[in-house]
């Protein structure tokens, strides 16, 4: 009776190990599964893992310890089945990818700046308009160059003298409006000069002063043609200084147009 | 008899310990994003790109995240302009994000399905071509990824009423090595 019992015994112990066992094996099986390549192997994945899940509470024959495990370890994995099929696994969905944290990047590397983003903004749309402004400049500019050789030399009349005049206005009127919109622009702190923008910032230092010292000295020379006079003294650097000054403008546009 | 036990548990429960997870890190890299305009080309490129990669089960996850403000392009009045075009002070970052199997690293191409974040938006492109050479302990990585304005929404800039094409491709180049570090 005695043996009888103790090999029963022996017998139900054995197959505690066995369930143990079998226990131990299934984390192994399922996770390679969980992952599928394709929604159809997901989807046999969540069947077998929800089936198993429900079939986990009936195995009455386990420890109580070893049935909760096993349940908690089940539904955990139909889960993040279930999140794959939902989601299509992409690799921002998988707990295991790498985050930005990982990376080592600093909040200020990682968060926006709206203000920011509204000054760059509002430098672009005021550097813009001074891009337009300036290629319309050009306009007057070249046929104020045009008139001078009616309004200077020795036989002149007094439309083209005014013709001459006139466009030199409209041309310093947008010059100033354009150099309004360049000067006022907002700057970004932080950012150094570099590149063919520093010629073109350069060469504003030139025609600049001649946009003011050209209409100053064209104004004199004008008023001594009226009169009847020979242009002279100060006035006769009108011309000169007025072609350097439009050819500053123009390489100045040169310069943001093309690249050296 | 409770020793038994433990040891043939331990002894079938070993194998789901035995899978160790491989990190990578980027190494080097430099990114170049090349814009055109009927009357110049411009290029930019970028080295403070950051990187890394979780292997696991058999799969590796990457994450690359580069400063939009860290590209140069060599004139400053360009750069700040592009910050702006791209919404780079709201969005400082372009991510790239990718799956690839872990045995990809034996073949000298792979094709990767690429999820990319750049100026609020994001893309996908697949089956970008990126060429893989062994060098030692590092992977050399190189590729260009088809990268279009319209595909992150950004308004083309122009020069003298002109804009810029559409297409601005991004030439990669980036070495990877395997982090030992972690425990």
């Amino acid at each position: 009776m005695r043996a009888i019992q103790q090999e029963m015994k022996t017998t139900a112990n054995l197959l505690r190990v066995a369930a143990l066992a079998f226990c131990g094996l299934l984390p192994v099986g399922f996770p390679a599964f969980a992952q599928g390549n394709g929604a159809g192997v997901a989807e046999i994945s969540a069947t077998e893992v929800s089936g198993a899940a429900e079939a986990a509470p009936d195995a009455s024959a386990l420890p109580a310890r070893a049935a909760s495990e096993t349940t908690a370890e089940f539904s955990s994995l139909a889960s993040e089945a279930a999140s794959d099929q939902t989601q299509g696994n992409t690799p921002a969905d998988n707990s295991q990818a790498p985050s930005l944290q990982d990376l080592g990047l600093s909040p200020a590397q990682t968060q926006g700046d709206p203000q920011l983003q509204a000054r760059l903004d509002k430098r672009s749309h005021m550097l813009k308009i001074h891009q337009r402004l300036g290629l319309i400049t050009m306009v007057p500019l070249i046929a104020t160059v045009a008139t001078s050789f009616g309004a200077g030399g020795r036989s002149t009349s007094t439309s083209d003298r005014w013709a001459h005049l006139a466009l030199g206005s409209a041309t310093g009127d947008l010059y100033f409006t354009t150099a309004y919109f360049a000067i006022f622009a907002p700057r970004i702190p932080g950012t150094p000069t570099r590149g063919q923008i520093r010629v073109h910032k350069a060469l504003a230092w030139v025609h600049g002063p001649g946009m003011i010292l050209t209409p100053i000295l064209g104004a004199i020379a004008f008023d001594q043609r009226s009169k009847g006079e020979k242009v002279h003294g100060i006035a006769s650097a009108h011309g000169a200084v007025a072609v350097v000054t439009a050819g500053a403008f123009g390489a100045a546009l040169i310069s943001v147009s093309f690249k050296f | 008899m409770n020793a038994k036990v433990l040891i043939i548990f331990l002894l079938f429960a070993a194998p789901t310990f035995a899978q160790t997870d491989e990190q990578w890190i980027l190494g080097q890299s430099t990114l170049t994003y090349h814009v055109s305009h009927p009357l110049h080309t411009s290029e930019a490129v970028s080295h403070a790109a950051k990187g890394k990669g979780v292997c696991h089960q058999g799969q590796c996850d990457f994450l690359i995240a580069v400063p939009v403000k860290s590209f140069d392009s060599g004139d400053s009045n360009r750069d700040l302009h592009m910050l702006q075009v791209v919404r780079g002070a709201q969005f400082p970052l372009v991510t790239v994000r990718t799956r690839l199997p872990e045995d990809a690293a034996s073949s000298a191409t792979i094709h990767a399905d690429l999820e990319i974040e750049f100026a609020g938006q994001t893309a996908n492109y697949r089956q970008v071509p990126l060429e893989l050479k062994k060098d030692g302990e590092d992977f050399h990585v190189a590729g260009t990824i088809p990268a279009t304005l319209s595909d992150f929404k950004i308004d083309p800039p122009s020069l003298l009423a002109i804009p810029v094409k559409n297409e601005i491709p991004v030439r990669v180049e980036m070495t990877w090595h395997e982090d030992k570090s972690k425990p």
